[in-house]
């Protein structure tokens, strides 16, 4: 067995029937954007002004870059509770830096750094320590919480140096956070499709026992790839710090699961072995998109709440559903 | 006729609704409000019977040592760090008050019921808190006090019975009418303003909303209230809102008003990036040291608060005049070391003084 038998778990259609089974998912939320933005454009077609269209895109790109990461550790059967804790300790590491007088360069790549060291950690804690990696995060978590509340005594961060906010900065009249999130999610994208690291997830997460006996070097893998994750919740983290001109010390109540409820929603399988980061983004997409269209519209924001929470139940189902429906053909 | 009727009907309700749409303020609870007058004549305080709870069988603790933990609504945040920092200063002055602040890691109610009755367990003499919900924390607090311990609550209420007394750091009409009146002052009495909240359930905000919404309708009737967003207590998201808000009304949009430490410089910070400083003001609570950048840059003209530090203070104080037995039900002030004396409102509330508006001349005085 190779190791790119893993993601052809599906029987083997032609042509558009194939792109559709393979990417069903991200069509789903592709469409779903694009209806919200033609109806609510025509209630108030300010909604597509050229203002409007950057907060949108931009307004969750922290979350969108985070839920890269989050959707490789998914995808590899895992979870990581702890990443909205871990942004909160990179952006005060990150802050403390540019305040301090070090080049930006320097603080731009430490949170990268801290990111992967911290997270390989847990890898190794998951991979060799055999303990569940939500046990790991979870305690993480109230480890990375309560040190940054100890450490930093509370107090935010200002007097940030102007060239530090990268968030602020613009190319092409595109907000800088766009091209981060377009950049990222398109590389990992490609790398985990076509690469042997990038598919031995997959193989990993969606039947392990047969990814070790392809050869995969398992352990190592999972170490490797919650490295990654940390690196690139470094990234979501410079983003996230960039934005405004101070830096809190704490970070969004819930940011870790808006962020697994990004990968969910944009296709990643809660049990590991399907899904892409394209997903993954349009979701993040979608939910500052719902979230702004409630604006528009003049409808409560709590019901941002409970649109989300039914697209996840719904996200879920199909999912399952769809697990079954295999099971029950590979068993014929 | 029953036709005529039936859509005379559905006429009226649909037209009553519509009139409920346009006056009714999203974010704001449904109590009764108090509105200052409009040129800032002292209300006379209505007498009201004292209506907190009595601890069981206290043991004699006048001119004790006394233990006192301070359990906020959460901690790591500057406006907590600045109310413990208070309440340290009162305890090292009185030199017989063992002060240490405890709280959650993040506003949750069931942590803060959990760490109150470890703390209730292991034995403390005082219990200083900001609630995280007035009605779920009541239970615990009247544990507390059944167990004997001195509680006073500050900054955000439980329901009264469930505690001795509350420090009010200000009254919410007191809150209101200062916004109000910066908002009027900075962008003229007939202009268009939007709100930033955290939830349109969390207490202290809903109350203040509330209020604005009285003080304005009577002292500015011509300002326009456009609508009101919920951020969380999320900065990305606040800048996102705040941001919505501008692309949303263009030009019709004058004024922005943060209800949290959070919303307010995330505001100030998309009307920043916006380039609209000097056409769109941002008036809010928050702490200084948050919107120091802004009101440097002059994008930010008046910050609304009091001053947590003597929040804190003033919580130490009256938790030692009530531990002493000096404040008692029924007495109409009380003694809080260098804030003098202070007055006995609501029953069983402490008021401290009116707010704070800080300004690009008094900022700088000022680090918490």
């Amino acid at each position: 067995m190779s190791v790119e038998a893993a993601p052809a778990f599906r029987p083997r259609r032609s042509g558009l029937t194939r792109f559709v089974s393979a990417y069903g998912q991200e069509i789903v939320i592709a469409c779903a954007i694009l209806i919200l933005f033609a109806v609510v454009s025509l209630i108030n077609p300010r909604f597509l002004g050229a203002n409007n269209l950057n907060t949108i895109i931009s307004g969750n790109a922290y979350i969108a870059v985070a839920a890269i990461g989050m959707s490789m550790i998914i995808i590899t059967g895992n979870i990581d509770v702890s990443v909205g804790a871990l942004i909160g300790v990179l952006a005060t590491i990150s802050g403390t830096l540019a305040v301090a007088g070090y080049p930006v360069w320097v603080a731009w790549g430490a949170p990268i750094l801290a990111g992967a060291a911290i997270n390989a950690v847990v890898g190794a804690l998951v991979a060799y320590g055999k303990i569940p990696s939500i046990v790991v995060t979870l305690g993480m978590l109230s480890i990375l919480r309560g040190g940054l509340v100890s450490i930093t005594g509370g107090a935010w961060i200002s007097n940030l140096p102007p060239d530090f906010l990268l968030a602020q900065q613009r190319l092409l009249g595109v907000p800088a956070p766009v091209w981060f999130m377009v950049i990222c999610t398109v590389i990992a994208f490609l790398w985990m499709r076509y690469s042997a690291f990038g598919r031995s997830l997959y193989a990993i997460g969606g039947n392990s026992e047969a990814a070790r006996a392809a050869g995969i070097p398992i352990e190592r893998r999972i170490v490797e790839v919650f490295a990654i994750h940390g690196a690139i919740a470094g990234v979501a983290t410079i983003l996230f710090a960039t934005q405004l001109q101070i830096i809190q010390s704490t970070v969004p109540p819930n940011l870790e699961l808006t962020i697994i409820t990004a990968s969910v929603i944009g296709g990643v399988s809660i049990l590991g072995g399907t899904g892409t980061v394209i997903g993954s983004t349009l979701a993040a997409i979608l939910f500052s998109a719902i979230g702004a269209g409630l604006i528009f519209v003049n409808v409560s924001a709590y019901w941002l709440r409970a649109v989300i929470g039914l697209l996840i139940l719904i996200t879920v189902l199909i999912d399952m559903l769809r697990r079954n429906r295999e099971t029950r053909q590979a068993s014929r | 006729m029953l036709k005529k009727t039936l859509v005379a009907l559905s006429v009226l309700s649909l037209s009553t609704g519509m009139v409920q749409a346009q006056g009714t303020w999203t974010g704001g609870d449904d109590l009764p409000t108090t509105p200052l007058a409009c040129d800032g004549t002292a209300a006379t305080p209505a007498a009201k019977e004292y209506d907190g709870g009595v601890p069981t069988n206290p043991p004699d603790r006048a001119g004790q040592e006394i233990t006192v933990v301070d359990v906020p609504k959460l901690i790591g945040i500057g406006y907590f760090d600045a109310t413990s920092k208070g309440i340290a200063e009162a305890a090292a002055e009185m030199g017989n008050m063992n002060a240490t602040t405890d709280g959650p890691t993040e506003a949750n109610i069931d942590d803060q019921i959990t760490l109150i009755d470890n703390y209730i367990t292991s034995g403390v003499d005082g219990i200083l808190f900001a609630a995280n919900d007035p009605v779920a924390i009541a239970p615990v607090l009247k544990k507390a006090l059944e167990a004997g311990i001195n509680v006073v609550g500050y900054d955000a209420n439980s329901e009264p019975d469930a505690r001795q007394w509350f420090v009010n750091q200000a009254e919410f009409n007191g809150i209101a009418k200062a916004m109000i009146d910066s908002l009027a002052a900075e962008v003229g009495e007939d202009a268009s303003f939007a709100i930033v909240t955290s939830t349109f359930t969390t207490p202290n905000q809903a109350r203040w909303i509330a209020e604005m919404e009285a003080y304005a309708t009577e002292c500015y009737p011509n300002l326009q209230w456009l609508e009101t967003v919920e951020a969380q207590e999320d900065n990305i998201l606040s800048f996102n809102q705040a941001n919505t808000l501008i692309n949303k009304y263009g030009d019709d949009l004058k004024g922005i008003l943060g209800m949290t430490s959070v919303a307010t410089p995330a505001a100030a910070d998309a009307v920043t990036q916006a380039g609209q400083c000097g056409n769109i003001a941002v008036i809010g609570l928050a702490t200084p040291n948050a919107m120091k950048p802004y009101v440097d840059a002059d994008c930010v003209k008046s910050v609304v608060l009091w001053n947590p530090v003597d929040l804190g203070y003033a919580a130490a104080y009256v938790m030692r005049a009530t531990a002493d037995g000096e404040l008692q039900p029924g007495d109409t002030e009380v003694e809080a070391g260098k804030l003098g004396t202070l007055s006995v409102i609501n029953g069983s509330e402490i008021l401290l003084g009116a707010p704070f508006i800080f300004t690009k001349e008094n900022i700088n005085d000022f680090d918490f």
